[in-house]
């Protein structure tokens, strides 16, 4: 099987447990689901990394820490949708599991300076009015350098 | 990129960590961002933008210049 098919395989497994059940699975996971050897699951996070899809966890090519929009551990940015409890990256990426689900849902966020808590949510298809405003500290270029810190 | 109540709350975050204010977005052209990265994130024909896509995604939000263009070496 060409590597490209393998990694759509992989990565359309690895997302299709996320939203199913909150939780980024790992390497052993996804071979279960998919029925793949894990060494090939993980050949293909290695290159979904390379296509700048995935994150793996730094030191542990079994585990994700990034499958944007979902994070792999807890974050500040935890989502509710379709009765679940997701992990975001960021703020860009708790609106981007409502995308990415095609759902309502809530987010609940704080003040990067107060730490005010702040709700963010999507209902309709739409964001609920607030005025809150998101600062992007690292210019696009560089976003892939420390995607954990952007 | 963080969540702040005001750009006056944002203006005390640069300071006290001493990082130069960037740009801002409001949450509507933050859901627009979403919509355009991860809506078809589930599916076979998922894909990350390229380059100049993300530029013509950005500029269609009002977001333009080289803050926003992933090929400019303005930042190195």
């Amino acid at each position: 099987m060409p590597d490209r098919d393998l990694d759509t395989e992989v990565k359309l497994g690895l997302y299709e447990i996320t939203a199913a059940t909150g939780q980024v699975p790992n390497s052993a996971q996804v071979s279960r689901k998919i029925g793949l050897d894990e060494s090939e699951v993980i050949a293909a996070f290695a290159h979904l990394h390379g296509k700048r899809l995935l994150l793996p966890e730094p030191g542990d090519p079994t585990r994700i820490r990034m499958a944007p929009p979902f994070s792999g551990i807890p974050t500040k940015f935890p989502v509710e949708a379709n009765g679940k409890r997701y992990y975001a990256n960021c703020v860009w990426d708790a609106y981007g599991i409502a995308a990415a689900l095609h759902c309502d849902a809530m987010s609940h966020a704080s003040d990067g300076q107060t730490g005010e808590p702040l709700v963010l949510e999507i209902k309709n298809g739409r964001p609920v009015p607030q005025t809150c405003v998101a600062h992007f500290a690292v210019p696009a270029a560089h976003w892939w350098d420390n995607l954990i810190f952007t | 990129m963080l969540l702040f109540r005001s750009e006056e709350n944002v203006n005390a975050w640069c300071a006290a960590q001493n990082i130069p204010r960037r740009p801002l977005i409001n949450l509507e052209q933050l859901w627009q961002l979403a919509i355009h990265w991860y809506a078809n994130r589930l599916t076979l024909e998922s894909r990350r933008p390229g380059p100049d896509e993300m530029v013509s995604i950005f500029a269609s939000l009002g977001l333009t210049g080289p803050f926003w263009d992933p090929k400019s070496d303005q930042w190195k």
